[in-house]
């Protein structure tokens, strides 16, 4: 069921609605059920999936909570319990990322194997259910915290499922935790109109970017980069600069999507994404892009594996044969760059997702590995790096680097990203502006409302980064200056989303990730 | 405004919208959902979607007819008014571009149900094998919910009452740009529910070069790899319960199978192929026009799939022969593979035939056509020529063994099949001079060569400026005409009666027609107006006095355009001719090949050596 | 110890006031990054053993608590 479909939107409202009438014990299981309906919309099977996920989740948190309530009586016990733990921990963990695994990268793997061996391994050509990875990942972090004893576990299955399950985050998250949004889920709530008004309005303003500006500049996309592109550089980085956009304005108006319907529950969902127009850097890049991939991957990879053991000695070798910051980050820095890596195939099974985490990864590492250098260049060249103009320019500068990424991301196959960078590069053709731009699927107006759309969306964004709270300030404009605002918007949606020639609802692109 | 207002006025404003929307494609209607109350612009509505807006149309007409031609696309080229006279029937055509037999099941059962039907004529094309109860979008192809018992009408009046207003915008826009020919817009005529196809039935045809040239889809035809008709079962179930319920009702009904372009085949599976015409038999007889030479002949196609309407004329004219004997077709120049009566008892081998493939020789016949205006011994320019150059340019034609043929012979090889002389040759004077007959038509009896003139009507027997006293040159009069025409060897055609004025002479007329063509700014009904009053007054000026029908007509200065020809012919005239250099390329079967020929123009300085020498190219 | 943490600290983000200090980790002074040096680094230099369970905000938002923490761990 996609977010703009028909379906969704009537989920919504009759969820909304029921909500609020319902008797406050129950509120939860409407949310419940309408993330079963949500689901089983669009498959029984998928959703046997998720049932499987829950499930096997829950139990071993049970168990997991059961050894956390016991009181060792000494240090032998206390090892002991600790190795049970861990056994029982990796053996969920397993399960599900071996499901993850199994679903997303068997096939890929297949194809790495020499074609005599791998033709006689049957490949596994189930649909991949919607939004895999990301319960998957949600339900491992409670898991994960409930073995370290972050929090007791969850005793009642379907209250748990329901954390699992959260219909508006099915599709592309956020990645939620448990005690973020557990506790949030099962409350007991009176209709607020302020947190309707909240949710409506981030909702509406998802759509906007999703259908309005990314399903327009997905067309020129889907016209530029493909196979055997038979266009010059200067039309393909004009494709990969509207995929950028698409791609913004696609996962973080879903997002806001998401957060709005959560919203009109009450629900308060943590924050997928912060200005990353505004990133300085890449790594600051990573921590405005997809968050809570990000902090998933910080708590439950780079932490577990700066502080293994391996890392350890590593660190301890380092520090011996590398003089001063050089041998103090050497550990730090290579789980850096494993958790890039980790992220870039983590986007789908393809050796150009493997080269998008090696981009980022040795990029990132090199910055920390650079770092003092960078400073004392700094004060040689007299830059302050708090003026305006420095801002600019690393703004300008890692939106160069994270447009290079794109390249890797969008491009059918590894093979081809290097080409397509090649005649970016090398073969610009200008010329093809005038003569190309104009067949690509967009006319004139559809480049006006791109254009708009983002000075719009950049325009927001902007105030956002100097913390106004945009949304609280327009509601605090006079009533006919609102209306006029809700009426245009709904117009706008109307005319330059909904009715787009020959409009189809489109699908996310992040859902299957 | 708090947020309470805020929220509940959400609803309001999307119900004030959603009653905005409604109401403007109530009233602009772009698919003719809803009858089309205000705009009434079927065509239009027809184009966007010809499957709700035809029963829209034949909710408020049904009573105008009591026939329907029924199937996708290729439906349209049957001739209404060849099988209205056939069938004493009055027909509309239901065709609807992309249609599969489910539709056409749906229609003829609402058809029957609810209107008056004594014919059904119901086209199967192989894409009927293809596609089966599909809808791909919903707007351009849902059916009117009347005919379709699938569908509430609910969901029908949501979907187009919830419809993007941009095609109620487009129609509005294109309202204004609307002429009396059709354009992209509004391709079906309203009356007949056929394509409008008056623009390209009066485009000059030529050679296949020419043709193939114009249009390239022949030369890089879309093919792609074979397709398999797996719908062919469901197409023929449908096509069994239409038989049925025919039956049941007492609708007359005709099963045919339109011509396929020869290589349109490709695209399917061979066996398949076979299949679906045998399958086809297997639940009904069937007019089969599907192989045969027509298919290999593009210019006979108006594209990759549509056969032309002259091609609707011989199908006609092959059903009456073997059933309607007292039907006279319009058209009896029909190759001697095209149409047979298929039944349960064909052979199997009878369905594994496919067309020739398209071959680049030309099946045409050249015929050059020559032309002169005035004979007089003071020559001046291309218009005059001198006596004695003219019988000189004659005896060479003779002794090259040129046959002249008259107009009525040529029309006779197009429409009927009748042969045409070894080396046939055209003769025509422009204008109507006296000298014609003082000094042409004794050479020409001398000869015994036949020549048509085209008579100015308001000129016929006058020296001087019509209402003037201007003088001209002489022009012939009644007496004339009937002498020469009477000799067998010369017919009086028209070049207008008063569409060739000479401006210097035209004291006090601020609009002078110097040709056919539309004046500046003249509206396309007024100009078609002023043609075909001019051609009926040119008629009654000939006609009476040489007992013949004037059908042929040359343009003056040889302008026109797609307009001019479509009056022209609505008025009985069938061969028209330009002043533009070259032979002519006339193929049987093709009507057009008649339209806007080629003329060379002879005058004193033509090297008659050099000229025969070309000619025999 | 407190000297010593703090100079840990500044080695690694330089150029900020620890001593008063009180969100080092909620105002973002150091990220991900930079608290596994410093977690590295304390390790190394008062001989304890700290783990991803002791990687909470309060452990780390300031000196004090961070004394506290590695008091914890000698115990």
């Amino acid at each position: 069921m996609a977010f703009t479909s028909a379906s969704f939107i009537v989920l919504t409202i009759a969820s909304v609605l029921l909500y609020y009438i319902v008797p406050k014990k129950a509120q939860w299981c409407i949310l419940l059920l309408a993330s079963a309906a949500f689901y089983m919309a669009g498959s029984v099977k998928a959703f046997a999936w998720v049932v499987l996920v829950a499930g096997m989740t829950w139990v071993t948190g049970l168990i997991l909570g059961r050894y956390n309530a016991i009181k060792p009586a000494d240090k032998a016990q206390k090892a002991q319990i600790q190795h049970k733990k861990k056994q029982i921990a990796i053996i969920c963990a397993v399960c599900c990322f071996g499901l993850l695994y199994a679903m997303k990268y068997w096939n890929f793997t297949l194809e790495l194997l020499p074609s005599a061996l791998g033709n006689h391994i049957p490949r596994w050509d189930f649909v991949v259910p919607l939004g895999l990875s990301f319960f998957i990942f949600q339900s491992m972090s409670y898991v994960i915290d409930v073995y370290r004893g972050k929090y007791a576990p969850e005793r009642n299955p379907l209250r748990y499922s329901l954390f699992v399950s959260f219909f508006p985050q099915m599709v592309q998250g956020p990645i939620s935790r448990f005690d973020q949004l557990a506790p949030q889920l099962t409350a007991e709530r009176k209709l607020c109109w302020d947190d309707l008004q909240i949710g409506i309005q981030l909702a509406l303003w998802g759509y906007f970017k999703k259908i309005v500006i990314a399903d327009r500049a997905a067309v020129l996309v889907n016209n530029v980069i493909m196979e055997n592109c038979p266009y010059g550089g200067a039309v393909i980085a004009l494709g990969i600069l509207f995929y950028c956009i698409q791609l913004y304005c696609d996962f973080s108006g879903g997002i806001d999507i998401t957060r709005g319907v959560a919203r009109m529950f009450g629900i308060d969902m943590t924050l997928n994404f912060r200005q990353p127009l505004f990133s300085t850097s890449l790594t600051d890049y990573w921590r405005r892009w997809h968050i809570t991939l990000g902090a998933w991957m910080r708590d439950y990879v780079f932490y577990p594996l700066a502080f293994s053991k391996p890392f350890g000695k590593l660190g301890k070798w380092a520090r011996k044969h590398f003089k001063g910051m050089m041998g103090k980050i050497c550990a730090t820095s290579t789980a850096t760059f494993i958790v890039y890596l980790i992220i870039g195939i983590w986007h789908g099974a393809n050796f150009r997702y493997i080269a998008f985490g090696l981009w980022n990864g040795i990029l990132i590492t090199a910055s920390l590995l650079m770092e003092r250098r960078f400073l004392s260049w700094k004060e040689k060249l007299h830059i302050n790096d708090k003026s305006t103009g420095w801002r600019i320019f690393m703004t300008v500068r890692t939106f160069g680097l994270v447009f290079i990424g794109r390249y890797f991301t969008r491009a059918p196959r590894l093979k081809t990203v290097f080409t397509l960078l090649g005649t970016t590069v090398l073969h610009p053709h200008f010329s093809e502006f005038t003569s190309v731009v104009p067949t690509l699927g967009l006319g004139i107006s559809d480049f006006i409302i791109i254009f708009v759309g983002i000075l719009i969306v950049h325009g927001v964004e902007f105030f956002e980064e100097r913390g106004t709270d945009v949304q609280a300030w327009l509601n605090e404009r006079p009533a006919l200056m609102q209306l006029t605002v809700l009426t245009v918007s709904l117009v706008v949606l109307l005319l330059f989303g909904i009715f787009r020639a020959g409009y189809i609802s489109s699908e996310f692109i992040y859902k299957q990730f | 405004m708090n947020a309470k207002k805020w929220v509940l006025s959400l609803p309001v404003i999307v119900l004030i919208l959603a009653a905005l929307l409604a109401g403007f494609n109530y009233v602009t209607d772009p698919f003719g959902a809803f009858g089309d109350r205000f705009m009434q612009w079927f065509s239009y509505d027809e184009t966007n979607n010809p499957r709700a807006a035809k029963i829209s149309y034949l909710e408020q007409h049904h009573d105008e007819y009591d026939s329907y031609f029924l199937g996708c696309s290729s439906t349209s080229s049957l001739p209404t008014e060849s099988f209205n006279e056939m069938l004493n029937a009055k027909f509309y055509n239901l065709i609807m571009y992309g249609a599969d037999m489910k539709d056409c099941e749906k229609i003829a059962n609402y058809l029957i149900d609810n209107y008056t039907v004594k014919n059904l004529v119901l086209n199967v094309y192989l894409d009927n094998g293809l596609t089966y109860d599909d809808e791909s979008n919903k707007l351009t192809h849902s059916l009117h919910y009347k005919t379709d018992p699938d569908m509430s009408a609910l969901s029908y009046y949501s979907r187009f009452l919830l419809a993007d207003p941009r095609y109620g915008y487009q129609k509005l826009v294109n309202k204004k740009k609307d002429t009396l020919m059709p354009q992209s817009f509004d391709v079906f005529d309203e009356q007949t529910g056929a394509y409008d196809k008056r623009v390209r039935d009066v485009e000059p045809i030529g050679s296949t070069a020419d043709y193939l040239n114009a249009y390239p889809v022949f030369t890089n035809y879309p093919n792609h790899e074979p397709l398999h008709l797996y719908k062919t079962e469901a197409c023929m179930q449908s096509v069994a319960a239409i038989r049925k319920v025919c039956e049941e009702n007492g609708v007359n009904l005709i099963v045919l199978t339109a011509p396929v372009y020869t290589d349109y085949y490709k695209n399917f599976y061979d066996e398949d192929i076979t299949n679906f015409y045998e399958s086809l038999a297997k639940v009904t007889d069937y007019w089969d026009f599907s192989s045969s030479s027509v298919s290999s002949e593009p210019r006979f196609f108006y594209d990759s799939t549509h056969f032309r309407n002259n091609i609707g004329e011989m199908m006609a004219a092959r059903i009456a022969e073997k059933e309607y004997p007292d039907f006279t077709p319009a058209i009896t120049a029909i190759p001697s593979d095209f149409g047979t009566y298929v039944t349960a008892d064909t052979p199997h081998d009878y369905f594994t035939q496919r067309p020739a493939p398209r071959t680049d020789d030309d099946t045409a016949v050249q015929v050059p056509v020559l032309t002169w205006h005035q004979l007089t011994e003071d020559v001046s320019g291309s218009a005059t020529i001198s006596p004695e150059t003219f019988r000189k340019q004659i005896q060479a034609l003779s002794d090259a063994g040129c046959n002249t043929i008259s107009l009525e012979q040529l029309r006779d090889y197009v429409y009927n099949g009748t042969p045409l002389p070894e080396k046939p040759i055209v003769l025509t004077f422009d204008d109507g001079y006296l000298s014609n007959y003082e000094d042409a038509f004794p050479v020409l009896g001398e000869y015994n060569m036949k020549a048509t003139i085209f008579a100015i009507g308001v000129s016929i027997g006058k020296d001087t400026y019509k209402d003037t006293d201007h003088a001209m040159t002489p022009h012939f009069g009644a007496a004339e005409m009937q002498e020469m025409v009477d000799s067998g060897l010369i017919s009086i055609q028209s070049h207008t009666y008063d569409m060739h004025q000479w401006p210097p002479f035209e004291d006090g007329n601020d609009r002078v027609r110097e040709t056919l063509a539309q004046l500046p700014g003249e509206s396309d009904a007024d100009y078609e107006a002023a043609v075909k009053a001019d051609i009926q007054q040119s008629q009654q000026a000939i006609e009476p006095i040489t007992g013949e029908k004037v059908n042929a007509l040359s343009y003056p200065e040889g302008a026109y355009g797609t307009l001019t020809m479509d009056a022209l012919r609505s008025q009985g005239i069938e061969l028209t001719f330009t002043t533009q250099p070259g032979v002519n390329a006339i193929v049987q079967g093709l009507p057009q090949t008649l339209y806007s020929m080629h003329r060379i123009t002879m005058t004193e300085d033509t090297n008659m050596d050099e000229f025969l020498a070309e000619l025999a190219k | 110890m407190r000297e010593k943490i703090i100079e840990i600290l500044n080695e690694i983000c330089p150029g900020n006031d620890f001593e008063n200090e009180t969100a080092i980790i909620d105002d973002g002074i150091i990220d991900s990054l930079d608290i596994v040096a410093v977690i590295s680094e304390l390790m190394e230099e008062f001989d304890v053993q700290l783990g991803v369970n002791d990687l909470t905000p309060e452990n780390f938002n300031s000196v004090d608590a961070i004394v506290e923490l590695i008091e914890n761990a000698q115990d």
